[in-house]
């Protein structure tokens, strides 16, 4: 029996036979929003002395704890997805932060293009850092919750099934619009060339070992690093996982890809093994010499990549294997006069630069608004203002058909470009080797295991043989 | 006003099985006890023993996060561990790590704990200093060991100052990298077993200890052979406790290493697990790493818990 009386409360008679508690001639009073429902005796006050009165509270904070559960789980689950106000389409963009790319930049950028297209409206999605930004990525595709956009993927190969192909349509302003392309699908915009590695030098310990002009063969290279270290002069600055392999890319582009562009289509089809193939292993015992010889300080190793990029522009080396997006951090320095660029010289001299096209933003397959998405990342990647602010930031080379970088880049972009411009003009570039895209990349994983492979190179841990051993059954177990 | 009321008669069960068994639903103990427990029992299934079946699971496939289809292998994953070197050597390495780690906390955190186990400010300031690490995230304390064991960071620059002119590559030298991370690991945990040995001494009866010098034992005497037995719960707890935590650290190897220098020289089984199982999209494969190190945990638990549960006394 219920009586519903005028006012806030509701009271109600007690119906529960096996509550020896309660009084039977006392009302319970129930909670105002519990009127129409049929409450449980305990919400009912107890009138049975202190241990029914303990017990009753109890009680309340037990309901009390369990209401506010729910209230805050549906909180959450309400927070979680905020619509777009209305006419505009909502993009999650993935991107990464590093020394060249803080979070502010990238908030300008997405602004230039909410700006010139209000009906888009972006929410930015921050990689814990630069070099976990593939796995990240990996695990928000594999939850299901991969942004709908994101830019420098590089595990193209294992992301591909999830990313939506673009079309030969959509990829005309592009310079090189199959570059990156997986089985035939470009997934990724081919928005921008990285050359891997340049050698920066820094000229005032050249000069001060003697070192007249930046060698041009790799005899030279030799003995312009054995005069810096009889000057007390680290050679090469090195560190992290993959700067220490940095060289030995660029072994390889001059000794390796040259004569056999296809080496990594061919190890991908079992022709060729690391282990087995004399020109790999000849590149591979040039990179372990270097070491052997005191030219990479094995104790940089442990540092991790900004430290080594300040290393370098502390005067703590003489040359700085690396990509061409150091120059942006160069040309911000108070040294950027006196840093100067050659590529990797080969055994007789002629010119191979190692490079790299591709790195753009790229689709989810499963993103909620696909034509949005695909509409943000080409305005993106096609806004002059972006592509002269990437140029700046972080002195990339956009691959955009007529394209030309702006005025006021300083002398380390000027002289990586022109090396590079130099290099396409004799057709000299080559892959750049553990840093090429979809098909023409290693199988997943592969990467990150030739970059610690060069560390025990440089360490002394492994010899030769055994790091192309292990490559080899690392590339197995990953096929 | 009561409607419907039917008293039980005191001491007297109602009838009928569905009688005593609303009965003991309404115990507010057992009620209660409900209550509070389902929460937790819940988020224990389904986000601990429902995770570890599917794992065993996924062990026997060769599921990849990232790859529509799977197909079952039977034993296959298994078989290829017995004779992959990055596993073997990442068990190698869990193996030295969970040595150092279980040995040394202990020996320190007995010694600082028999130290520290007097009254005044000076005592209790010194247990909040020696507990302090371990109540900071791992990450951080991994970040400020990163710096301070740089090559031109405080210890080194400190050994040059000394006259030490090629001091070493605390995280870049292979041959030592995995001391350096095991000594971080022991600091960090250090303050942990001391609190657990304090609390065993004050355990320990005054009378004991005084009966034992009345007989003529010294300091030494006395703690081998009073305190030492009565603090065996403390040791045992330590024990497990630090072999568990050893045995399954990555967030250290992570933000120190990376696994390196080289190919896994300080890289953990936890380490390994996560990483064939996220970086190189081979799920099925990480499981089976996973069931396999949580047999070794399993298996080692329940050996110390044993041989350590023997030389507990009671009082």
């Amino acid at each position: 029996m219920r009586l519903l009386l005028p006012g806030k409360a509701t009271f109600r008679p007690a119906t529960r036979s096996l509550d020896v508690r309660r009084s039977p001639a006392r009302p319970r009073r129930t909670l105002p929003f519990l009127r129409r429902v049929q409450t449980p005796p305990i919400f009912t006050r107890s009138a049975a002395g202190p241990q029914g009165r303990t017990r009753s509270r109890i009680d309340r904070m037990s309901w009390a704890i369990a209401v506010a559960v729910v209230l805050a789980v549906s909180g959450c689950a309400g927070a979680g997805a905020p619509s777009a106000p209305p006419g505009r389409q909502k993009v999650s963009f993935l991107v990464f932060p590093s020394p060249n790319l803080p979070e502010s930049y990238w908030k300008a950028q997405v602004g230039k293009v909410t700006q010139a297209h209000p009906d888009l409206e972006v929410e930015l999605v921050s990689a814990p850092s630069e070099s976990d930004r593939n796995d990240y990525a990996k695990q928000l595709a594999a939850s299901g919750q991969l942004p709908d956009v994101q830019i420098g993927m590089q595990d193209l190969v294992a992301l591909a099934p999830h990313l939506a192909p673009w079309q030969p349509e959509e990829l005309t302003a592009f310079l090189c619009p199959s570059c990156g392309a997986v089985n035939g699908k470009v997934v990724q915009l081919p928005a921008n060339t990285q050359t891997i590695p340049d050698v920066f030098y820094n000229k005032k310990l050249f000069a001060r070992a003697g070192i007249k002009a930046p060698p041009r063969t790799y005899a030279e290279l030799l003995a312009a690093a054995d005069r810096l270290k009889a000057a007390g002069i680290t050679p090469f600055v090195t560190g992290g996982v993959f700067v220490t392999s940095q060289p030995w890319t660029a072994i390889l582009a001059t000794d390796l890809y040259p004569r056999t562009p296809g080496w990594m289509a061919a190890r991908r089809a079992g022709e060729v093994t690391f282990a087995k193939d004399p020109a790999m292993r000849a590149a591979t015992r040039k990179f372990a010499d270097l070491a052997a010889k005191g030219y990479l300080d094995k104790r940089q190793i442990g540092q991790d990549y900004p430290k080594t990029q300040e290393a370098f522009l502390a005067g703590k080396g003489a040359m700085y294997p690396m990509g061409s997006w150091f120059a942006a951090a160069a040309d911000q320095s108070p040294m950027k006069d006196d840093i100067g660029v050659f590529a990797w010289p080969s055994d007789d001299g002629s010119l191979h630069l190692p490079a790299f096209t591709g790195g753009g933003l790229s689709v989810s397959a499963t993103a909620p608004n696909l034509a949005a998405a695909k509409k943000f990342a080409l305005a993106f990647q096609l806004t002059k203002d972006n592509l002269d602010a990437s140029v700046k930031a972080d002195a990339l080379f956009p691959a955009i058909k007529g394209y030309t970088p702006p005025e006021g880049t300083g002398p380390v972009f000027k002289a990586v470009y022109d090396l590079w411009k130099q290099a396409l003009g004799r057709n000299a570039t080559v892959p750049a080797f553990g840093w090429e895209a979809g098909d023409a990349a290693m199988l997943p994983g592969m990467q990150g295991k030739f970059w610690s492979s060069a560390q025990d190179l440089v360490s002394g841990r492994k010899s030769v043989d055994q790091v192309l051993a292990y490559l080899d059954t690392e590339w197995e177990k990953s096929g | 006003m009561a409607v419907g009321v039917t008293r039980p008669k005191p001491g007297r069960a109602p009838s009928g099985t569905r009688g005593s068994r609303a009965r003991r639903a309404r115990r507010p103990g057992a009620r209660h006890f409900l209550l509070f427990a389902a929460p937790g029992t819940l988020v224990y299934v389904c986000l601990v023993l429902v995770p570890i079946v599917m794992s065993v699971g996924y062990s026997l496939t060769d599921q990849a996060l990232l790859r529509p289809t799977t197909s079952f292998v039977g034993l296959r994953n298994y078989r290829l561990l017995l004779q992959d070197e990055t596993f073997l050597q990442s068990l190698k390495v869990t193996t030295i790590l969970t040595l150092i780690v279980v040995v040394v906390p202990n020996v320190l955190g007995v010694a600082i704990a028999v130290l520290l186990d007097r009254r005044g400010w000076l005592y209790n300031a010194l247990r909040g200093v020696f507990f302090t690490p371990m109540v900071i995230s791992s990450v951080v304390i991994s970040v400020i060991w990163t710096r301070v064991l740089a090559d031109d960071g405080p210890v080194n620059q400190a050994l040059r100052a000394l006259g030490v002119q090629d001091p070493p590559g605390w995280l870049s030298d292979p041959d030592i990298a995995l001391y350096s991370l095991s000594s971080i690991v022991c600091w960090q945990l250090l303050g942990f077993c001391v609190v657990v040995y304090l609390a065993g001494l004050q355990g320990v009866p005054q009378e004991l200890a005084e009966a034992a010098a009345i007989d003529g034992a010294g300091p030494v005497r006395r703690f081998w052979s009073v305190t030492w037995p009565l603090l065996a719960p403390a040791l045992t707890i330590n024990t497990v406790v630090l072999l568990i935590s050893a045995f399954k650290i990555f967030d250290h190897v992570k933000v120190i290493t990376n696994g390196g220098p080289g190919t896994g020289t300080t890289a953990s089984v936890a380490f390994v697990v996560l990483q064939e199982g996220f970086v190189d999209n081979r799920t099925g494969y990480a499981s089976a790493e996973a069931v396999v190190m949580l047999v070794v945990i399993a298996a080692l638990s329940v050996l110390t818990l044993r041989i350590l549960g023997r030389r507990e006394v009671q009082l």
